[in-house]
């Protein structure tokens, strides 16, 4: 039989059981919720079924309700059912999969997977989400059978947005079990996998909370700040703006000392096991329940003045007393900040010579001492420990690729003058002539593997395409400052930007006309895609905002008129061309962003989309050929012969406010209800997968015989359209939900989108529309208020509403 | 002029939009229902003798369209001969089928004429399925198309009509709708025939009939409890869900008859209309409408306000209904006025309200042993109706 999985049993409903449960039903799959029958019924609740079921009950809603949000679509809720442990056991025996997610008791767990093994259907995989407690211990004294299919699947919180997934073996387990769930992971839930060994919280708890314990134990003793800390082990150091302590405020401090003292006790021979230790005012701060968010106090807390303002405070160590923040600098980290790649920040910040950058060098060395010893005893690879501290921590680069950053030879070289130890296994690989971690060569990234003491090549799946890589491998045939054209194979090449935000300026917009021109000579097919790092990252975020900017205090307004007509003729060209072109959003898609994507042919996005067209929000609106095509996208997602006679309105009001109120989705799913996704269009839960599938979405349009789309009139909403939209924002303007310059947009946009001075239902051309796109857009760009949003935008980050 | 008598008035219960009893329920059976119902209910009046059907109706289109009068009549099992028409004047509609149909007696063109009402808002919203105000006129003009709820604040804005005073009003209307309902003082309901739509076993649908009793908006309320409610269609304004009237569906219905006809069917009079009047005022205030057409109404009649014993003033909005009962000098006389609840807590459906307005009107006139009502409303675009009535 072929092993599919139908539905899953998830045991226990806490934050992590309900955000695994939302995950599968935002993959589509079926799941049974089950947790216990709440102690302290009532004599007359013991038979209410909706009493018995309050625990999980609770449980469920919470992970619909959590911020930022845990399912992609509400709607994915239906495929949830929930039950209670005592009443629906015997529905386990429906199941596929059963992933445990109770109570870290060793106890409690072995009496439920006994239970378990007593209705599982033969066959079914059963996994624990433990991660702490050793799968060995859990399935000791189990049936051969069932150790064969039981093994560690430990998801990270929140479960949507963590990419990583650390699968852990059991001794028994049958390797296509493994397999199985690894590519399930991949595939279905779009999970990076981590391959773990059983050894007490796995790889990325093993290295993350030893980072944390080493750095707050440091902190003390070289007398620094909390504030300090923060600064250095942020951005700079390409990691999350979170830092250390705003990490743990967020996970929980109760959480993070949990953690702490299960490592150091199971750990005994941990060479650093002391750094578990938590410093003295942080276990104060346990006592007094200062857990973080979820007491609203913790490192740092949020006060307001008397007049409701707004005060970050941050404890202070010693006398742990909440004082005001004053944000701290070094001069490493001013030197980082004027510093284009991560590269070049870390190096900054690791080889200055202030108090702030020797005190990173310090813990950077330690967590390269750490790590490197770890190898094989928790993984066999550096890559697995580089790839769980990316996905589980959010860094950018795990240690060893920091390492690989700073020199390996130089770093040890510091590290042996400073009296550090050097771990044995780095000694041998730089005595062998060894000298980095990483290396690219042909376009296939190699890692050095300790164990054969030799380069093996980073284990990739069979349909992931690198647009790194192919550049790595001379495959890049076209390019300047802002984007690139990379050949990816089977002649199809990809566009890719690579701007800040991978925002739109001149320069793509060139490119894109030259792609164009490349591909119709040398190719098959075009992918507009890019591999910008990030969570969620961004596709493009639109166009280049400072740009415009100037354009507008110039007073260039046929200047913006020529670039307007240049970006859309490339999106035109593009619908048009003989070849399919396919977008691959992930992230932030927005403006010019979202606009290239609804002129490509497919839309193959990742399941985390942000995506909208949210111009109005500084003054302008979609003007290359974004107004018109949402207006498309729309109307063509009817059957043509409906699409002739259908009530437009119902169609032009959704399309209107679209743009009009600036909406984006949340998800993929989201982006499809409110119409930027189509029928054809795709999503792809892994987002490493992304350009593959792009790829072969395009092979597979071509293998279909692709032809171009004709060109053909489009039936618009015409002057109706405007006279529902003028009555509508009235109503709004008077309830004061909008502002006068709002509503003189929205009313623009309106005429734009419905075809300009035509009777309702007629056709028109899309250069029609096209025209009165780029004539809204000068006309916006010549108002006071217009350019009041830019500049405040590109101040703030944040839209004015003027 | 002949005399025009009312020898019958009668209406459904009013239930709420898309959530009420009569969600599955559409339009022309209510309607089919009322006009068969007040045939059956009058003792020596038989459907052929009707002539003409006028039918209030604010949307009339989709399910209320085709000309719902004429098809009404024909599903209420009335013959080929009884002809029938749909009324548009929005809210006041069901009044002006009434005083249409009495016109036509009063003629001699008619001796036995229905005005009646209809409006299901759950199968048509407000507004209609596709409203298209003129592109241009919108522009220049877009308060001709002012939504209701935004005049009910600009009323409440201009004539500092206070949240307090709106949410007392409202409570006020709802809890003598509950002691109303409580002690059977709606005796012009009829209980009417809904359907729902239920999934059998087998996993098809059968259509269920059950019986309605009551109006179903109606709710206990206090002034406090409404206090905590947020407005609805201004940022920062005084208009809630609760202190407007109910979106609702209903149906009601009034047989008008010649003095000979009733005098030759052994028919007994109950009241006849004394006089109408519609008046146009700004569209942005039109629930200022009622007080204008009250003044006109009395004066066409030649009577002062202090002789009418009963007014059923549509409650569109508390904040329209609370000005204009002041600016007539009735706010010493709030025991004649919508003394069994008005729309907040019964309903407001559209095109049907003055028709069912005439025979609470009328039942109430009974109760209180009355001679004289009024029934007004505010109308969208900027107008007010008002008709007198007289029991005979």
């Amino acid at each position: 039989m072929k092993r599919k999985i139908r539905k899953v049993a998830i045991i226990g409903s806490g934050i992590m059981g309900g955000g695994i449960a939302a995950l599968l039903a935002g993959a589509g799959i079926k799941v049974l919720l089950l947790d216990i029958v709440p102690f302290d019924l009532k004599d007359e609740e013991k038979n209410d079924p909706i009493a018995r079921n309050r625990i999980v009950k609770a449980g469920f809603d919470a992970a619909l309700n959590s911020k930022p949000d845990l399912f992609m679509s509400k709607k994915d809720a239906s495929l949830i059912e929930i039950g209670n442990l005592d009443d629906d056991f015997e529905k386990l025996k429906e199941c596929d999969w059963i992933c445990e997610v109770v109570v870290e008791n060793l106890k409690i767990k072995q009496k439920l997977f006994k239970r378990i093994e007593k209705v599982r259907k033969p066959d079914c995989i059963v996994t624990s989400n433990t991660s702490g407690i050793p799968l060995k211990a859990i399935c000791e004294g189990f049936s051969k059978e069932f150790k064969q299919h039981f093994m560690g699947t430990h998801f990270f919180n929140p479960v949507r947005y963590m990419h990583l997934l650390e699968l852990i073996p059991g001794a028994e387990t049958l390797p296509k079990v493994l397999d199985f769930i690894a590519k399930f992971g991949e595939k279905n839930l779009g999970k990076g996998i981590v391959w773990a060994k059983d050894t007490p919280n796995f790889v990325g708890n093993r290295i993350g909370i030893q980072g944390i314990g080493i750095i707050m134990q440091a902190m003390i003793k070289e007398g620094m700040t909390i504030p300090e800390i923060d600064s250095i082990f942020g951005p700079a150091l390409g990691r999350p703006k979170t830092a250390i302590f705003k990490t743990v405020d967020l996970v929980g401090l109760d959480t993070v000392d949990h953690v702490c003292k299960n490592s150091y006790e199971l750990c005994p021979d941990d060479e650093q096991r002391n750094s578990l230790i938590m410093p003295e005012f942080a276990s104060k701060m346990v006592e007094k329940k200062l857990f973080g968010n979820k007491t609203k106090a913790g490192f740092y807390k949020t006060d307001f003045t008397p007049d409701g303002k707004r005060v970050k405070k941050v404890i202070n160590s010693k006398t742990l007393e909440y004082e005001d923040l004053v944000r701290p600098t070094f001069p490493c980290l001013d030197e980082a900040k004027k510093k284009d790649t991560l590269a070049g920040k870390i190096e900054s910040v690791l080889k200055g010579d202030d108090k702030g950058a020797i005190f990173a060098w310090k813990m950077a060395a330690n967590s390269f001492q750490y790590a490197a010893s770890r190898i094989p005893e928790i993984a066999d690879t550096i890559v697995e420990i580089d790839n769980s501290m990316k996905w589980g921590y959010n860094f950018e680069m795990g240690p060893f690729e920091v390492w690989d950053t700073y020199g390996i030879k130089e770093a040890v070289e510091r590290m042996e003058k400073e009296d550090l130890k050097v771990p044995a296994n780095v000694k041998t690989m730089l005595e062998k002539g060894n000298t980095c971690f990483y290396k690219l060569e042909n376009g296939i990234k190699f890692f050095y593997d300790f164990a054969s003491s030799s380069y093996k090549e980073v284990p990739v799946a069979k349909s992931m395409v690198s647009i790194a890589a192919a550049k790595g491998n001379n495959k890049t045939v076209m390019g300047n400052k802002s984007a690139s054209l990379v050949d990816i194979g089977n002649g199809v090449f990809c566009v890719e930007f690579h701007t800040k935000m991978n925002a739109i300026n001149a320069e793509i917009v060139d490119s894109m006309a030259g792609a164009l021109e490349y591909v119709d000579k040398n190719g098959v097919g075009l992918v507009i895609g890019n591999e910008a790092g990030g969570m969620p990252g961004a596709f493009s975020a639109g166009a280049d905002l400072g740009f415009i900017s100037k354009l507008c205090h110039d007073k260039k307004y046929s200047e913006i008129n020529a670039f307007l007509k240049k970006a859309q003729d490339g999106i035109q060209a593009s619908k048009y061309a003989p070849f399919p072109v396919v977008a691959a959003p992930y992230g932030m898609t927005l403006g010019g962003g979202c606009e290239t994507c609804l002129g490509a042919d497919r839309i193959v996005a990742h399941s985390e989309l942000f995506m909208g067209l949210v111009e109005i929000g500084v003054g302008l609106l979609p003007a290359g050929g974004g107004t018109m095509n949402m207006w498309k996208k729309f109307i063509s997602a009817l059957p043509a012969g409906v699409a002739k006679d259908t009530d437009l309105a119902k169609l032009f009001i959704p399309a209107f406010m679209n743009i009009a109120m600036a909406q984006f989705s949340m998800s993929a799913a989201k982006a499809k209800s409110l119409g930027f996704l189509g029928a054809t269009d795709r999503i792809v839960f892994n987002r490493d997968n992304l350009v593959g599938e792009a790829k072969k979405e395009v092979l597979k349009m071509v293998d279909d015989a692709y032809a171009p789309p004709a060109k053909q009139p489009l039936r618009v909403m015409g002057n109706g359209g405007q006279g529902m939209v003028n009555a509508e924002l009235f109503n709004f303007l008077q309830g004061k939900f909008m502002s006068e310059h709002d509503s003189f947009l929205a009313k623009r946009i309106a005429f734009v989108m419905s075809g300009g001075d035509v009777k309702s239902g007629s056709y028109v051309d899309e250069e029609t529309i096209l025209k009165l796109e780029r004539d809204a857009f000068v006309d916006f760009a010549k108002e006071e208020k217009t350019v009041a949003r830019i500049d405040h935008m590109l101040k703030t980050s944040k839209p004015l509403r003027n | 002029m002949k005399e025009a008598y009312i020898v019958q008035s009668i209406r459904t219960p009013g239930c709420k939009q898309n959530k009420g009893l009569y969600k599955e329920t559409r339009p022309e059976e209510l309607l089919s229902f009322i006009l068969k119902t007040a045939v059956d209910k009058t003792e020596g009046l038989k459907a052929e003798d009707i002539e003409d059907v006028m039918v209030g109706c604010a949307f009339p289109e989709g399910e209320q369209g085709l000309n719902i009068g004429r098809i009404a009549v024909k599903m209420a099992g009335f013959p080929d001969s009884v002809s029938g028409a749909t009324v548009n004047r929005f809210c006041s509609s069901g009044l002006e089928a009434i005083t249409l149909a009495s016109a036509r007696i009063q003629m001699g063109w008619s001796d036995v004429t229905i005005g009646a009402g209809v409006e299901s808002m759950t199968f048509v919203p407000m507004g209609g399925n596709a409203p298209r105000p003129h592109p241009e006129y919108s522009a220049s003009n877009p308060e001709m198309y002012i939504s209701m709820g935004i005049t009910a604040e600009n009323v409440a804005n201009r004539y500092n009509v206070s949240r307090e005073d709106q949410d007392k009003f409202a409570a006020a209307s709802q809890n003598k709708a509950v002691n109303a309902r409580d002690n059977g003082l709606f005796t012009e309901i009829v209980p009417t025939p809904a359907y729902k739509f239920e999934k059998q076993e087998d996993g098809t649908y059968k259509k269920i009939e059950f019986i309605v009793e009551n109006d179903d908006g109606i709710r206990s309320s206090t002034a406090e409890g409404l206090a905590k409610l947020r407005p609805v269609f201004a940022g920062g304004g005084s208009v809630t869900a609760a202190n407007s009237s109910q979106t609702t569906d209903g149906a009601a219905a009034t047989i008008i008859v010649s003095k000979e006809k009733c005098d030759e069917l052994g028919l007994k009079p109950i009241a006849k209309l004394v006089s109408y009047s519609t008046i146009g005022c700004k569209s942005d205030e039109m629930g200022v409408g009622p007080r204008y057409a009250i003044p006109k109404v009395l004066k066409q009649a030649g009577m002062t306000i202090d002789q009418i014993d009963i007014f059923e003033i549509n409650e569109a909005f508390a904040s329209q209904a609370i000005y204009c009962i002041k600016e007539l000098g009735l706010e010493d006389s709030m025991d004649k006025i919508n003394i069994h609840g008005g729309a907040i807590a019964l309903g407001h459906p559209l095109g049907c309200t003055g028709a069912k307005l005439t025979a609470t009107c009328l039942a109430n006139l009974k109760e209180v042993k009355g001679k004289y009502g009024i029934v007004s409303m505010c109308i969208g675009g900027g107008m007010g109706a008002a008709a007198i009535f007289k029991m005979v």
